[in-house]
């Protein structure tokens, strides 16, 4: 038997990534009724980098330095990317308003200020992004330093030398080790490994074996899997310890950095009396009077919602925000026109890595610049229904580097515009 | 001053054919070198169903290759059991099909000697009931899989033994003629860029759709019509058997059970040069919507990949459908043609490979003054470590299976654990390769499960780089390609899950290591 339930709303969010979060996040922060739902475990792919724009323009390849210049240009270039919907101005407070909303759950993260970083990451790469979690901020400016790179035997996706690879013209000298940990037997979990970090007893072990670097190395780079509470002590009792910095490398996912997001998020919007209803299927059935009716429904339960605003921050394909028949691509919810291209042969380019991106990722939600979702006759579909994130059109976050970005603006700017709005 | 090599026989081309070749000669004493200018079944003989034919399927447009088809099969199935599933197959016809090839063929079955006994409509949607509800007609075959990559493994991997060689990325860069005979072959190693020289005494060009460009070297023209097929991977098996159209051969009618996965193919369209082909989203759709009306349930299940290979067929001057030119294969001495130590084989089928290698070593021995005798069809096809993880969903249960807990598993959708990638790492080595993720796909199932890469190229990788096999930033291009390769598959099957688990690759690789800023090598 399924339980039924009827609960009403100011708001409703549909998604539990980033957008999600940010919104359900500003709603509570306002005083907002709130209920979220989504599909937890997006955020495990996150890499927990909070990207604003590190490529522009996009087929160029060049690496943003100043993200706001860039974004002064890419609004007089491309006139329906969400940023243009948008202010620089409006783009910074929505950092702020995320990095103080962390802060205050204890998940720090750098400043939001007026340069781009640049971040070495598990591949060698050095990826450009905006903020970084504090534990990763060292790892930002490595040049002189001696440096060395630890990876643990049996934690797969993640080689020191490998990661070493991509230093090649830094001038400190680069050491690496591996860990062989008495608890691998194959390979190592990374949520287990994080949560052996939380141990006083593994810290000290830990930098037993580092300490032979001492005098040789003056900062110490280890997968980003560092604890998965207190992740920025457990870094700081370590750099004690063995008298050298410590600074975590980004990596594929399960991304530990994502999951500190996730816990950090789900704890602080429980204690604002967000509730959330987790891995449900929301089906919109109609509108009465001024509100949304929908449903929740998952195994356990039918929850039916009355909600006086939606924020669909569903994602694109991995999220199930949008989904792709063989010949066409549709929303999921609110079944609402998706901007896309015209057939399937213009989906995607014949190089995977093509530099002007795949035309598929320009798919998505066109908005009003209160990211409203428009219909068919371009008007708003619905008074008070916002997009959010990667679901809204002409945004080809993964090549622009600006995932993270637009979540945020969107969502702030959503949940403030409902907010000026109906109360 | 170049390194020269010295062998009695240098095979271009590192197909079923030309390791076959390899295999053949060594057996009778014969010393080989094989190059390939890639690598292993890099072309058609790793774009193709893996179907081992009965011969029913040519009684009607070849019965030649029929017979030639059913005689192989009896010897493979003996002598290379462990690259083949005994599947059988069925030839199935439905409403709308055509009456009189329905009626004529347990005839022109009989008259090839190939196997086939009608059975009751009702009985085949018994035997596998994913078959179409509209069947008018069925017929049991003796079809079977064969694992293609396997089998040019296990042979080159026998060559080697018998100590024969094989030289991966490195291709001929031209033939030097003196009084009309090859002198030496100029050869270039595409890994290091290198140049070097091989001296043989005969010279066996087996590079199947590149034949014409080979024997171009040599001054010689052969009339090759290529004719691309596509073939797609379902992400489950759905029959037991091999599943055929019963109608005259075209587009999108056969179905080839492959250990957890089924293929599908294909489809028959001329292209002007064997490289970069891939399937299109025509294709694509034309191969589900007839195969769809055989098995209903390939209209709305998940397909892995999408591949092309070009089938090397020798013009006869005809113009018609490139169906109609002979499966059968080309064996030419270019004697004839003004090269005494040079020979051409191409054309023909999988099915047919050992005969055409048997024909080919027969001719290279004749040249010699050799007088032996082929042992292929006696001495079996010996199975080898480094062959194992070839076949698809070996999994972590089943013999081979490294016994040690402390063996993480790289690729979690294909079950290939750290110590498998550590043994095709040092077979890859010892045959003098290059091992990277490129090569170990070829040998492996790596990045062929419904993950397309995604994760496992990045753990193994860098395994690769921990176990100092790859020591070099700049050897990130190599996951590059690796990822592209994978790519030119998917690209036109993306719709549903495939498509959200493409964009999920995307973000990972795109999104956060920005791999497509990295400058491609040269």
């Amino acid at each position: 038997m399924k339980i039924n339930k009827n609960t009403d709303c100011d708001i409703l969010v549909i998604g539990a990534g980033l957008a999600g979060y940010i919104a359900a996040a500003r709603a509570a922060d306002l005083g907002l009724k709130t209920i979220q739902a989504g599909n937890s475990s997006a955020l495990f792919l996150a890499s927990g980098l909070f990207d604003l724009l590190g490529v522009f323009p996009i087929d160029s390849g060049k690496i943003v330095t100043h993200p706001y210049s860039a974004i002064k240009q890419l609004q007089s270039d491309q006139i329906y990317h969400p940023y243009s919907k948008t202010t620089p101005d409006q783009i910074k407070k929505g950092f702020q308003f995320l990095a103080s909303f962390l802060d205050s759950a204890e998940l720090k993260y750098s400043r939001p200020g007026a340069n781009n970083k640049q971040i070495l990451t598990s591949l060698g790469t050095f990826k450009p992004t905006y903020m970084v979690p504090e534990t990763f901020s060292k790892g930002c400016s490595l040049d002189e330093k001696n440096l060395l790179i630890v990876d643990f035997k049996g934690l797969r996706g993640f080689s020191a030398r490998q990661a070493a690879s991509g230093l090649g013209r830094k001038k400190g000298k680069i050491h690496t080790l591996t860990i062989d940990l008495p608890e691998n037997n194959g390979s190592l979990n990374p949520v287990h490994l994080a949560r052996s970090f939380e141990n006083q007893e593994f810290i000290q072990r830990l930098a037993d074996k580092l300490s032979m670097f001492s005098g040789k190395a003056d900062i110490v780079g280890l997968p980003g899997i560092c604890g998965i509470h207190n992740s920025l002590e457990i870094v700081k009792s370590l750099e004690k310890r063995i008298n050298m910095d410590v600074f975590e490398i980004p990596g594929m996912p399960p991304s530990i950095p994502g999951l500190r997001l996730k816990n950090t998020f789900e704890k602080k919007l429980s204690d604002l009396n967000v509730s959330f209803l987790s891995n449900a299927k929301i089906v919109f059935h109609a509108m009465e009077k001024d509100h949304f009716i929908l449903q929740a429904v998952n195994d356990n339960f039918e929850t039916r919602i009355k909600a006086r605003g939606v924020i669909l921050a569903s994602g694109r394909f991995p999220g199930g925000g949008l989904f792709a028949r063989r010949g066409i691509i549709l929303e999921t919810v609110f079944d609402l026109p998706v901007f896309q291209p015209e057939t399937r042969e213009m989906w995607h380019q014949l190089n995977f890595f093509d530099a002007k991106g795949h035309q598929i990722n320009q798919a998505g939600l066109e908005t009003d610049n209160r990211f409203r979702p428009l219909d068919k006759t371009g008007k708003p579909a619905f008074e008070n229904l916002y997009a959010a994130g990667s679901i809204i059109a002409h945004n080809d976050w993964t090549r622009l580097k600006s995932g993270t970005g637009v979540s945020c603006v969107s969502a702030y700017t959503a949940v403030n515009s409902f907010y000026k709005k109906n109360v | 001053m170049h390194k020269t090599m010295e062998t009695d026989v240098l095979v271009i081309g590192g197909g079923v054919t030309g390791t076959g070749i390899a295999r053949d000669l060594s057996l009778r004493g014969v010393q080989c070198i094989l190059i390939d200018k890639s690598d292993l079944n890099a072309g058609a003989s790793g774009g193709n169903h893996g179907l081992l034919h009965s011969g029913a399927r040519y009684v009607g447009s070849d019965p030649e290759a029929a017979v030639e088809c059913k005689n192989e099969l009896g010897i493979l199935k003996n002598n290379a059991g462990h690259c083949i599933e005994d599947t059988g197959g069925l030839f199935i016809a439905v409403k709308g099909d055509d009456e009189k090839y329905i009626a004529d063929f347990p005839g022109m079955c009989e008259k090839s000697g190939v196997y086939c006994k009608k059975i009751d409509p009702a009985l085949a949607r018994d035997m596998e009931p994913v078959l179409s509800k509209d069947i008018i007609a069925a017929y049991q075959v003796n079809d079977a899989s064969i694992n293609p990559f396997k089998i040019s493994i296990e042979n080159m991997n026998d060559a080697v033994l018998r100590g024969s060689q094989f030289l991966s990325f490195c291709k001929l860069i031209e033939f030097k003629m003196i009084n009309h005979s090859i002198e030496y072959a100029g050869i270039i190693n595409e890994n290091n860029g290198e140049t070097f020289q091989i001296k043989a005494r005969t010279y066996v060009n087996a590079s199947g759709a590149w034949a014409g460009m080979i024997a171009a070297m040599a001054g010689i023209t052969i009339n090759m019509v290529l004719s691309k097929g596509t073939l797609l991977v379902t992400s489950k098996r759905m029959t037991k058997r091999v599943i055929n159209r019963l109608r005259k051969p075209t587009d999108g009618d056969i179905i080839v059970p492959g250990g957890v996965v089924s293929i599908i193919g294909t489809t028959s369209i001329r292209v002007d040069s064997p490289d970069h082909i891939y399937p299109t989203i025509n294709e694509v759709d034309q191969i589900i919507d007839e195969g769809g009306r055989i098995i209903p349930d390939l209209k709305t299940c998940r397909y892995i990949r999408a591949y092309s290979g070009a089938r090397p067929l020798v013009s006869e001057g005809k113009i018609g459908d490139d169906r109609s030119v002979s499966r059968g294969f080309t064996l030419r001495d270019h004697k004839m043609d003004g090269a005494d130590n040079f020979i051409t084989i191409t054309g023909g089928k999988l099915s047919t490979y050992r005969l055409m290698s048997e024909k080919a070593s027969d001719l290279v021995c004749w040249k010699h003054s050799i007088f032996s005798k082929c042992l292929t069809k006696e001495i079996p096809l010996p199975s080898t470590k480094s062959g194992e993880w070839s076949e698809p969903g070996m999994m972590a249960t089943e013999p081979g299976m490294s016994k040690n807990f402390n063996d993480p598993i790289l690729c979690e959708c294909e079950m290939v654990p750290q110590s498998a990638i550590d043994t095709i790492v040092s077979s890859i080595k010892q045959a003098g390769g290059k091992p990277n993720l490129t090569s170990l796909a070829l040998r492996s199932r790596i990045g062929k499960g419904p993950c397309q890469g995604a994760f496992c190229s990045l753990r193994i990788f860098s395994h690769l780089y921990d176990s100092n096999v790859l020591k070099d930033h700049s050897d990130i291009t190599n996951l590059k390609g690796f990822l592209n390769e994978r790519w030119k598959g998917e690209k036109s099957l993306l719709w549903g899950q495939a498509l959200a688990q493409s964009s999920l690759k995307e973000m990972i690789h795109s999104g956060l290591f920005g791999l497509e800023l990295i400058e491609n090598k040269n």
